[in-house]
């Protein structure tokens, strides 16, 4: 009986080492994942899919001393592009001839911060290897992430396992229906990217331009005014990991954005005071893979967006509350 | 008026008055021509001041008339899909529109569009509607795709806006985030 128990006792043991050493294997193509998103030259074509729609993407992306630029063009329908730089992400929509100019957040990484959120995403997801596959003629590991609860979604993500940039992702309900899928079907790797490939197709001329910029020290100064909030309910694991204030400059209008995340999924709360505009959403809204939902608060729309299920944004939604003068 | 007064109305229009001031305010507009005259003045600055007066932006209003009247049921039937679309609040748009009409009016386009939403133009709202009363349009969720599920391209535009700053913050597919920036169906 006594040998009996201690075989049981180190199967378990060995089992649970190798649980471990298999998600400890999964995290590091994580990291990996993030480190050659920001450091790889490549050009592309990804589909994004979602519902019955389906979008070819040609993704042009340069990384060297300079820092990153990155361009995006839809090659179906309208030919929009969003082009990023280490400061600026302009976004060109040529059906309603407007550009939107918005100054990145400072002291963000590009294309984002992956790396350093990975660390406080364990505890709300399973991460494991899965089975190898094939994308864009490369071979590629598949990593799947699977959430421990309903408000959030899971991944299913191919890395490839060269270069071990991220080939493919899909964005999977609780179901294990797929939302939304990203996945490379051409893609070359380390090529130099001349300046022409990273300008956008579109002159500037006859568009109409929207800029957000960062508040001023002055504006900034009264930020208390717009921070009297109160979220009384987010998923366990989500905290405050950005907060910041712009103006809209085509209507003047101060809004306050608020990220909360697990480390994988965020969802952000927008506060802006209300100005010239005349309606809002009140309500859910979803679009692909993203939900938000919007209310109107004490002269202010109030919205939460993020790439998490309806029933997590309108829940956090519900839950904001104006403490007014009395919270300080 | 008094100075008291003309800094009520001044916060007003900011947006800043809550509950004692807010119910104050609105006594001294429905009391009070004068003041009333004076609300649209400091709103019409205001508009000024922030660019949202109509004639400072450079828009092809023939799309706005155009889909206007593509959802006026004279004209086409489409407004029955309205059921579908998500819930938007409305706000009275003639209190905003009281002021910034005065600009608009030098816009023969402008005026058109007017017409066509037939929004009245003569009756100032009090803006405690803004918060606590306001009308609601309310209509369910179509389906899903590569835009949002609203009824009105303001509240979409705002929407996208925000998924723009969002972005920023995107989860384990950051790389691949901004195609839902570029594969917005801005169009239909």
């Amino acid at each position: 009986m006594r040998i009996f128990v201690q075989l049981v006792l180190v199967l378990s043991l060995t089992l649970l080492a190798t649980a471990s050493f298999a998600e400890s294997e999964a995290m590091k193509v994580l990291e990996r994942m993030g480190v050659a998103a920001k450091q790889l030259s490549y050009e592309g074509v990804f589909a994004y899919q979602t519902g019955k729609n389906l979008q070819s993407i040609r993704i042009i992306h340069r990384a060297d001393e300079q820092g990153e630029v990155e361009r995006l063009v839809s090659l179906n329908g309208s030919a929009r592009e969003v082009i990023r730089t280490n400061d600026l992400v302009t976004c060109i929509f040529p059906e309603g001839k407007r550009v939107h100019v918005n100054r990145r957040p400072l002291g963000r990484g590009f294309p984002s911060d992956l790396l350093r959120r990975l660390d406080s995403a364990t505890p709300y997801y399973e991460v494991v290897m899965g089975q190898d596959g094939r994308v864009a003629d490369r071979q590629a590991a598949e990593l799947i992430i699977k959430p421990i609860d309903s408000y959030r979604y899971g991944f299913r993500l191919w890395v490839d396992k060269k270069s071990d940039l991220l080939l493919k992702s899909e964005l999977l309900a609780e179901n294990g229906n797929v939302l939304e899928t990203f996945a490379f079907s051409m893609i070359e790797l380390n090529k130099t990217i001349p300046d022409s490939l990273l300008q956008p197709q579109i002159s500037g001329k006859e568009m109409t331009w929207n800029r957000t910029e960062p508040e001023t020290g002055i504006n900034m100064a009264t930020k208390q005014n717009v921070s009297k909030w109160q979220i009384a309910w987010l998923p366990e694991g989500f905290s405050l990991v950005a907060q910041q204030n712009r103006l809209k400059a085509n209507n003047g209008a101060s809004v306050e954005q608020r990220v909360y995340s697990d480390g994988l999924s965020s969802v952000s709360i927008f506060i802006e005071k209300i100005r010239a505009r005349h309606s809002h959403l009140h309500g859910g809204s979803t679009m692909g893979a993203v939900n938000a939902f919007g209310t109107i608060l004490s002269a202010h729309f109030v919205t939460v967006v993020g790439e998490v299920p309806a029933k997590t944004v309108e829940k956090v939604g519900a839950s904001i509350s104006y403490k007014g003068d009395s919270e300080q | 008026m008094t100075a008291n007064h003309t800094e009520l109305l001044s916060a007003l229009v900011d947006g800043e008055l809550q509950g004692q001031e807010l119910d104050k305010a609105l006594q001294l507009l429905n009391n009070n021509e004068l003041t009333r005259e004076q609300l649209q003045r400091y709103q019409f600055a205001s508009d000024v001041l922030h660019g949202n007066t109509r004639d400072n932006q450079r828009i092809d209003l023939s799309a706005s008339v155009a889909q206007a009247l593509d959802e006026e049921p004279v004209y086409s039937d489409k407004t029955k899909e309205k059921v579908n679309k998500a819930s938007v609040i409305v706000l009275p748009k003639q209190f905003w529109q009281q002021a910034a009409g005065l600009a608009m009016a030098a816009s023969i386009g402008a005026l058109a569009v007017v017409g066509v939403v037939s929004q009245p133009q003569n009756q100032l709202v009090p803006i405690r509607t803004v918060a606590n009363e306001v009308p609601v349009e309310t209509t369910t969720v179509a389906t899903t795709g590569n835009r949002w599920t609203v009824g009105e391209a303001e509240v979409a535009d705002r929407l996208n806006t925000y998924l723009v700053d969002h972005n920023e913050y995107a989860g384990a597919s950051d790389v691949f985030s901004y195609a839902r920036v570029v594969s917005y169906e801005a169009g239909q």
